[in-house]
């Protein structure tokens, strides 16, 4: 039976790269589980605190065993002199216990594009973050933050005393040279990021002293402190901005990056030491540059840097010797000496190798669907399996394509609200659940987790996220669906034939969204409503999107929890991405100069609550919040199915020696999970 | 001869050149950019590229640009020895495939000298011995290497060697030496794990060689030199082995010409499955990203090598078969 399963694993592989399809064999290879098998692998949310009393700092600090022949040679200044001013420390309390230095985590990562496999360990260098529940904003690399009342400016203090990875001091002076030399460069950042901008005007940065910046808006912009906090362009942190190459990070290494900017020398002498080294324009060389994951030169603020760049087969990263926390015996952390993620060209070699106990501590990459084959080897690989439950609503939601228009007889009942009701009540989610989220999911609406800021109250899980066939078909009679043909399936009203919807599901994902669609089509037989599945490549899919070609497509609807960090999974709102309306989506970002207007007040409505909601105080901001998601679930502009569930990067791959690794984590984009859960603290025991 | 070698060397040239317009084209053709791929793959992995970004990342590569545009500034940076920037890897193209060259060329030449180690030999003895015994077990075998996909052959490799023998699974090195500076330890961990995707990438191949030669060498020792040859009395090793062997020779030499883009290329494939570190998956990878510069210069280096192989085994034929040789003359 073992071997079995672990074949199939494999044939998974095969036929992963052979359908493009990724996990679907082994999805539905995975043989009659009993229910609620992960029910008892969620554990208690729990993670390691931050002691923000300076009387309660430790005052004689350690370093760890690697470095100690540095310090002897005189290479490196002893550990205070690394250290900022001991008021100014970033002190942690580990979940557990204090931890030992060394060792080598092993993981596992798929290439350049994979960048955020490392981004999200190495989060510590956010301005502000959050702490581990996901709720509370933390200092970061700054120390501490406050927004003037007029929520117009956000002023950070910075540690004295930190230094970067090179030894050189950080000070404000990096943030002006992010703000002045790469921010304000056209060439550099043509078009200023949405973040950085209240209702499309700019902000500014200012220094006030040599350890206080201020962000300044020209209207009230209180939300702005949740940007530092979240996964965005300029709070995201110089590794995670550098690693997606757009140049954000609100701060950036001056003494280091200087000698690639024209201002600096000239324009002809950094386009030559670009064409010398093979790069086509100084701004090419520069972006390579400015990546912690492609240039291992490049000072840092993280508690790892890199050694062997994300372009070579092993992504490897040993400690910061200069990094800015300790744990409350004064350790500086991190413990963990190196970090050594080995490429897998497919994400099936990725869990095969887990299965093998080859990583330490895995999270990304991993498939649920393989949960019994993790279970049944996990005394072999002395590894155990922890499920961390997502925040939003649905893994796989039908966002509509409320802006289709191909065909005017679907694009008008997809318009009409009651068929969009009757389409969500058509699905059985518990049958779902079973089958693909081996019961650990939640049925229901789009709506994200009762216990998450925006959430309007558990009712609105369930609202239009039950099944209920009488009125489903009621509902559709009332559309003026009621004719059915020989089949059973209803009819078109303008006399073309059987209605026949169409479903894009995109292969090779997290969640096997084609099986998923699949299960839905046969129930909605019972609603007399016929769909056609068809499974696009992830491209095709997103540029169909834009084009407003898609009736329905399935996609997770992950970090729309926090749903000013991250709308657009919830309201098409960001022309970068919208699977339920493009139009809608580039009319409401271009303030109605591109795109179509809405015609559905409702959504109209929601538009306004959202952009008010960013200069409010966060009570008035999260009244907004929840009404928005009223009317996003009651509108149904998407179809909620399964969420809440560890589908989406929350299989964790834990070694029975690893410490301080909490049994639940928050699962959570804005979280840059598993970062909330400080990996400066984990070690071997 | 010389007024030959240059016709053909212009030729070589210009099919080149129709390679690098038509690799364009190709991987302009799937809907979307690099820029929509970048924000799905983003996406997919619960992270996001705002619409400035994007925006910003467009202009920046250059796509927002006709096609026409963007084939003459490739074309131009390869006229001055630049392949251009590989996107998602924010390096050279030339450095990303530099890389991954010289090991894909370490496997593929393994399996190339595994392929032919067994073939020949095999495919001489089941011709010399027809309907033997071992010409059916191998006949079966060959058969069977025929049938089964590589990427099937791998799997089941793979998942004995994992059952079975604890290795790791899949790729070059062990984690130990990935980044271990080259050392004879070093050399030897590459060598104990060279041997699976050899064998697996070898395997069909072996197969469709040992037919090959076995129905070529067929034809060869009924015609009637080989009688002649026979009842002269050679000894039966030279019978076979100096002319009917040479002349069965023929199409393996003109295979050469499709060798050399696979020693650079490696199977994709098979490379996937196995997570070997060469330019197999590298191309799959830029292909579904539409890297255009990373895609269209290994596309344009296959084809280059296509052209070149090609050339080497006309001239190899005309120096190893007499006849081809006196014929062009």
């Amino acid at each position: 039976m073992k071997s079995m399963r672990a074949v199939l694993v494999l044939a998974g592989v095969g036929l992963a790269i052979a359908t493009g399809s990724g996990g679907a064999a082994a999805q539905s290879a995975t043989p009659a589980t009993p229910p609620k098998i992960g029910s008892t692998l969620i554990g208690k949310l729990e993670g390691p605190e931050i002691i923000r009393d300076a009387r309660a700092f430790p005052k004689t600090f350690n370093e760890a065993p690697m470095l100690a022949p540095e310090v002897k040679a005189g290479k490196l200044p002893a550990v205070d002199k690394r250290l900022p001013e001991p008021s100014q420390l970033f002190v942690v309390k580990p979940l557990k216990e204090i931890g030992k230095y060394g060792g080598n985590w092993r993981r596992a990562f798929t290439g350049p594009a994979d960048h955020e496999n490392g981004n999200r360990i190495n989060s510590a260098d956010k301005i502000l973050t959050f702490d581990y529940t996901g709720t509370k904003i933390i200092p970061s690399l700054a120390r501490d933050w406050k927004v003037s009342d007029d929520g117009k400016t956000t002023t950070i203090y910075l540690r004295k005393g930190a230094r970067w990875s090179d030894g050189k001091p950080f000070t404000a002076n990096d943030f002006m040279f992010w703000y002045e030399d790469i921010y304000l460069n056209k060439n550099i950042v043509p078009t200023p990021f949405f973040e950085f901008q209240i209702d499309g005007k700019d902000g500014k940065m200012r220094k006030i002293d040599d350890y206080t910046v201020a962000f300044e808006f020209p209207e009230p912009y209180a939300f702005f402190v949740y940007q530092l906090a979240g996964s965005t362009a300029i709070g995201a942190g110089l590794a995670t901005r550098g690693g997606f190459q757009n140049f954000g990070g609100a701060y950036a290494p001056a003494h280091y990056l200087k000698q690639f900017l024209p201002k600096y020398s000239s324009e002809e002498a950094v386009n030559k030491k670009a064409k010398d080294l093979g790069f086509d324009s100084w701004v090419s060389l520069l972006k390579n540059r400015y990546s912690w994951a492609l240039n291992n030169e490049l000072p840092v603020m993280t508690p790892w840097k890199t050694v062997s760049p994300i372009n070579t087969p092993t992504w490897s990263m040993e400690r910061n010797p200069y990094f800015w926390a300790v744990d409350t015996a004064g350790n500086q952390l991190p413990y963990i000496d190196r970090i050594t993620m080995t490429l897998a060209e497919n994400t099936e070699v990725a869990n095969l190798r887990a299965i093998a106990g080859e990583y330490d501590i895995q999270e990304r990459h991993m498939h649920l669907s393989k949960l019994p084959v993790f279970l049944e080897n996990a005394k072999k690989g002395n590894y155990s399996v922890h499920l961390d439950p997502g925040l939003n609503g649905s893994d796989v939601a039908i966002h509509i394509g409320n802006s289709y228009e191909a065909d005017p007889e679907i694009s008008r009942l997809l318009k009409n609200k009651d068929f969009r009701h009757a389409l969500a009540l058509g699905i059985d989610r518990d049958q779902l659940n079973e089958a693909f989220w081996l019961g650990v999911g939640s049925a229901g609406s789009v709506a994200p987790a009762p216990d998450t800021i925006y959430s309007p109250g558990a009712e609105w899980n369930k609202k239009w996220g039950v099944l209920d066939l009488k009125q489903a078909n009621e509902l559709l009679d009332k559309v003026g669906l009621s004719k059915k043909d020989a089949d059973g399936y209803r009819l078109r009203t303008d006399g073309k034939g059987r209605l026949r919807l169409e479903m894009v599901t995109v292969g090779g994902q997290f969640v096997p969204y084609t099986q998923v669609g699949e299960m839905i089509k046969q129930q909605w037989k019972k609603i007399g409503v016929d769909v056609d599945i068809k499974e696009l490549e992830r491209n095709l899919a997103f540029t169909r999107d834009n084009g407003n070609e898609n009736q329905m497509i399935t996609w997770a609807n992950d970090g729309s929890e926090m749903l000013f960090l991250f709308p657009r999974h919830a309201l098409p709102v960001d022309a970068a991405e919208s699977h339920m309306g493009m139009a809608f989506a580039k009319w409401y970002s271009s303030k109605g100069t591109a795109g179509k207007k809405p015609d559905d007040p409702e959504m109209l409505r929601a538009f306004d609550l959202f952009r008010d909601a960013f200069g409010m105080k966060e009570d008035d901001r999260i009244k907004n919040g929840k009404e928005i998601w009223k009317i996003i679930v009651e509108q149904t502009w998407s179809i909620g199915t399964v969420g809440q569930s560890p589908a989406f990067m929350g299989v964790r791959i834990v070694k029975n020696n690893m410490g301080n690794v909490p049994d639940r984590q928050v699962n959570a984009q804005h979280a840059r999970t598993p970062h909330t859960s400080m990996p400066i603290t984990f070690y071997f025991k | 001869m010389v007024a030959y070698v240059v016709r053909r060397l212009l030729l070589a040239v210009l099919t080149v050149w129709a390679i690098s317009v038509l690799s364009f084209i190709i991987i302009h053709l799937p809907p979307g950019d690099y820029v929509t791929s970048y924000i799905a793959s983003m996406s997919a992995s619960g992270s996001a590229v705002s619409e400035g970004e994007a925006t910003a990342l467009r202009e920046q590569l250059g796509l927002d640009k006709p096609i026409t545009i963007q084939y003459v500034k490739w074309m131009g940076l390869m006229l001055q020895g630049n392949f251009g920037m590989a996107m998602e890897w924010g390096r050279p193209v030339s450095d990303v495939i530099g890389d991954r060259l010289s090991l894909t060329m370490v496997i593929s030449v393994a399996a190339i000298l595994f392929t032919w180690a067994l073939a020949l030999p095999i495919g001489i003895y089941s011709a010399v011995y027809r309907y033997s015994f071992l010409d059916y077990v191998f006949t079966f075998v060959g058969f069977i290497g025929l049938a089964i996909p590589g990427f099937l052959l791998a799997l089941i490799v793979m998942y004995i060697g994992f059952a079975y023998f604890g290795a790791n699974v899949g790729g070059l090195f062990s984690p130990d030496f990935a980044e271990a500076p080259w050392s004879m330890a070093k050399a030897w961990d590459l060598a104990k794990h060279l041997p699976i995707p050899a064998i697996v990438l070898g395997v069909a191949g072996t197969a469709q060689l040992v037919r090959i030669m076995r129905s070529n060498l067929l034809d060869e020792l009924r015609k009637p030199y080989v009688m002649t040859a026979r009842a002269r009395g050679l000894p039966e090793y030279r019978v076979v082995m100096r002319y009917p062997v040479r002349v069965a020779l023929n199409p393996f030499i003109s295979t050469i010409g499709y060798l050399l883009p696979y020693v650079v290329s490696g199977s994709i494939i098979v490379s996937l499955v196995l997570s070997l570190p060469t330019v197999g998956p590298l191309l799959l990878k830029a292909l579904i990203a539409q890297d255009m510069f990373l895609a269209g210069t290994i596309v344009l280096l296959l084809g280059v090598m296509t052209v070149i192989g090609t050339f080497i085994s006309d001239l190899l034929l005309m120096w190893v078969d007499p006849r081809i040789r006196l014929g062009r003359q």
